[in-house]
């Protein structure tokens, strides 16, 4: 099964691509990232000067992560080394680059392309260490800074894109006017991990960006707005974990992915396990290749007004096998499920509204919708 | 062609391996290193070559003029061009102005005759003629804190109309009505800059500037305390004051809470540069930050990247860093959030 993916002129091997963030922060790291099976990488944010980082700057909390991490701590001339380390192995890479004018912004760029770089990724949408408003959030200044670049370099442009923002529509349409050849999205969300009650300290001593699985739904309707937005290719980010997720951003329109989290959390070994799965899945279901199922899920996005509007209610499938769950009795809020006489649970047609919600609560899978009729 | 993969591949190694021998060899064990290293010297594999372009007529030796060594923004500059200098196995030479032109003049003879391979004028007092004498000499030219639109001269530079409007903009939507500005000297065309923007901004908002509104110091901390002290005896006092830089901005500060005036309370002050000593004092001095270090590290990028080039490829860059509000305490703003984002 072929997983190949063109994006923006680049032939990669498959979809998955690591993502700006620490453990792109060196050639040496970038390539066991390549080895590790990723079809190419992203480095870690490059600037003109260098922002020390905060210890600590990390913190988890269930499968979600809040950092403070700047950028990278090597200079520009650094990167020319690990840079050409990545490139001597023949690994792909994107040069991650973030600068605060267009002129800046395009000096870097040439820096890069000059250095090797097979694409350029804007990174202007950190949630933390810049403005309260993301520099991607402000179109006209966005759309500066992605010309100048676009004007300056022969190789493909991304523009990082973040959910921080009012109308990300606008924001794409913007990078994309301004010459921008693919989108990625999203950057980490702006965050406090939480509050540690005995000393009334936030976990972490600034906002940061949240990461890791907890984003993913933020992520995906941020690719579906993209997508059905702008013509262009994108990369979708937040929350990948395992073959399923990836094939959610692939169904609504991403081209590729880009992970980091999950690895932080679990290692480089999912990354083979998330594409043979996903290969067994294509396999499994007649698709020939990703092609098949990109942007399958994007049309039956529908607005409210083209929604039909059916009397639909939840009727019990077969009997509960849990003695004592009861989870549907408690969260009804219309009170229509309960147990009858025998103890079974049972649904009262009259009260249920067809919210849908003890469907997806119901560890036993034991409801489901119809029309009353039925 | 001998690259480090090559290498790798006779060593026996990875490329990785091969990288932190030239980058890190205290972190690979003698033997390997020695292995490697002897691989690179059979194939004449010489990472830096290229890079440093083995110009025999080179003298390996950038100049950087300043204006005055006692501003701490002439020394970020400096701290920003030694650190790329001396990354690409550059020496440095420093020269201090003074603020005199004619000492910047004898200043540029001396590194013609010495034949050195480039020089950044920081903030220059020099004209165009004396670019021209520059170039003339094939000696590479930046300028740092100017663009000269006029000449194909590689530049780094601020927009200081921007910082100050930036400045005024935020007193002026904190509620300020009545807001003087403390001028740095006029010779530079930075300060004039400065007060372009702020009475531009203040017309803007239809807000007056009377004549006596205008202050004029000379960048250092006692002309700003002295300006604070003329600024008192104005019958109707401004309620806040624009500062051309932090040096003044802080002997200004100091004045006013001599003679009893509290800031921001009493007086509102925002400052220019963002240097270090502004986030130390009381109230902690809101001010224009501008990436002055970055100025430094850009501009000798940009010379070694034209030492390095062959004539053909070299091409004018003009790099605009922009200025950035930096909201602290001294200006009477009260949102924290603001603080930590801006």
């Amino acid at each position: 099964m072929d997983l190949s993916t063109d994006f923006m002129g680049m032939h990669l091997k498959n979809p998955l691509i690591l993502s700006s963030g620490p453990l792109s922060g060196s050639g040496e790291m970038m390539m066991q990232a390549l080895d590790a099976g990723f079809a190419a990488v992203v480095t870690e944010t490059i600037l003109n000067d260098i922002r020390p980082n905060v210890r600590p700057r990390l913190v988890k909390s269930g499968e979600g992560l809040q950092n403070i991490w700047l950028y990278t701590e090597l200079t520009l001339e650094d990167w020319k080394r690990e840079i050409a380390m990545v490139k001597e192995a023949d690994g792909t890479l994107i040069a991650n680059i973030l600068a605060y004018s267009p002129s800046e912004m395009a000096f870097l760029a040439r820096k890069v392309e000059g250095f090797g770089a097979d694409a350029i990724e804007l990174g202007i949408s950190s949630p933390h260490g810049e403005g309260i408003e993301v520099i991607a959030a402000n179109y006209d200044e966005m759309y500066e800074l992605v010309q100048s670049v676009v004007d300056s370099v022969s190789i493909p442009v991304i523009v990082k894109l973040s959910s921080n923002v009012t109308n990300l529509s606008l924001v794409a349409q913007s990078a994309q006017k301004a010459g921008a050849q693919g989108l990625s999205a999203i950057n980490t969300v702006r965050s406090i991990l939480g509050v540690n009650l005995e000393n009334q300290e936030p976990l972490l001593p600034t906002y940061g960006g949240y990461s890791g699985e907890p984003i993913r739904p933020i992520g995906l309707a941020a690719v579906a707005t993209i997508k059905q937005s702008v013509e262009l290719p994108v990369s979708g980010i937040g929350g990948i974990v395992d073959y399923t997720h990836l094939l959610e951003y692939i169904m609504l329109g991403a081209e590729t992915c880009q992970l980091h989290t999950a690895l932080l959390l679990h290692g480089y070994h999912i990354v083979p396990k998330i594409l043979d799965s996903t290969r067994r899945w294509l396999e499994d279901h007649s698709f020939k290749n990703l092609g098949d199922v990109r942007g399958a899920a994007l049309p039956k996005l529908k607005a409210f007004d083209e929604l039909i509007y059916e009397p639909r209610i939840v009727r019990v499938k077969h009997d509960c096998p849990c003695e004592d769950c009861e989870q549907c009795i408690s969260t009804c809020f219309y009170n229509a499920i309960t147990k009858d006489k025998e103890g079974k649970i049972i649904v009262l047609p009259e009260k249920c509204n067809g919210c849908g919600l003890c469907i997806s609560i119901c560890p036993e899978d034991c409801f489901e919708m119809v029309l009353p009729i039925e | 062609m001998a690259n480090i993969r090559k290498v790798a591949q006779l060593a026996g190694v990875s490329v990785a391996t091969v990288s932190r021998v030239l980058n890190h060899p205290e972190r690979v064990s003698e033997k390997t290193k020695n292995r490697v290293l002897s691989i690179m010297e059979d194939i004449d594999f010489s990472p830096n070559a290229l890079a440093r372009g083995l110009n025999l007529r080179r003298t390996n030796t950038i100049a950087l003029i300043i204006p005055d060594i006692q501003n701490p923004l002439y020394t970020e500059i400096a701290r920003g061009v030694e650190s790329i200098a001396h990354r690409n196995g550059n020496n440095l030479l420093l020269c201090n102005t003074e603020k005199d032109v004619a000492k910047e003049k004898s200043y540029v003879q001396m590194l013609i005759e010495k034949k050195i391979d480039g020089v950044i004028l920081a903030y220059t007092g020099l004209k165009d003629e004396d670019f021209q004498e520059i170039i003339n000499k094939e000696i590479n030219l930046i300028l740092c804190g100017m663009n000269s639109a006029s000449m194909k001269i590689s530049s780094v530079y601020s927009d200081f109309r921007q910082g100050s409007a930036l400045a005024v903009q935020h007193l002026i939507k904190l509620g300020y009505k009545r807001i003087a500005c403390i001028t740095g000297s006029d010779r530079y065309i930075e300060n004039r800059e400065k007060v372009q923007g702020y009475i531009e901004t203040m017309e803007r908002a239809a807000l007056e500037v009377p004549p006596h509104y205008l202050v004029h110091g000379d960048d250092d901390i006692n002309s700003g305390y002295l300006s604070a002290l003329k600024l008192q005896k104005i019958e109707q006092k401004p309620e806040a004051v624009f500062v051309c830089n932090d040096l003044m901005a802080i002997g200004a500060i100091n004045a006013m809470q001599k003679a009893g005036f509290n800031v921001p309370e009493d007086i509102g002050v925002v400052g220019y540069d963002n240097i270090v000593m502004g986030s130390f004092i009381d109230p902690k001095l809101t001010t224009v930050s501008w990436p002055v270090y970055k100025m430094g590290i850009l501009s000798a990028r940009i010379l070694l990247d034209e030492v390095n080039s062959k004539s053909e490829d070299v091409y004018t860059q003009s790099i605009l860093l922009k200025p950035k509000l930096k909201i602290r305490k001294s200006c009477g703003h009260i949102d924290r959030v603001s603080e930590i984002f801006d």
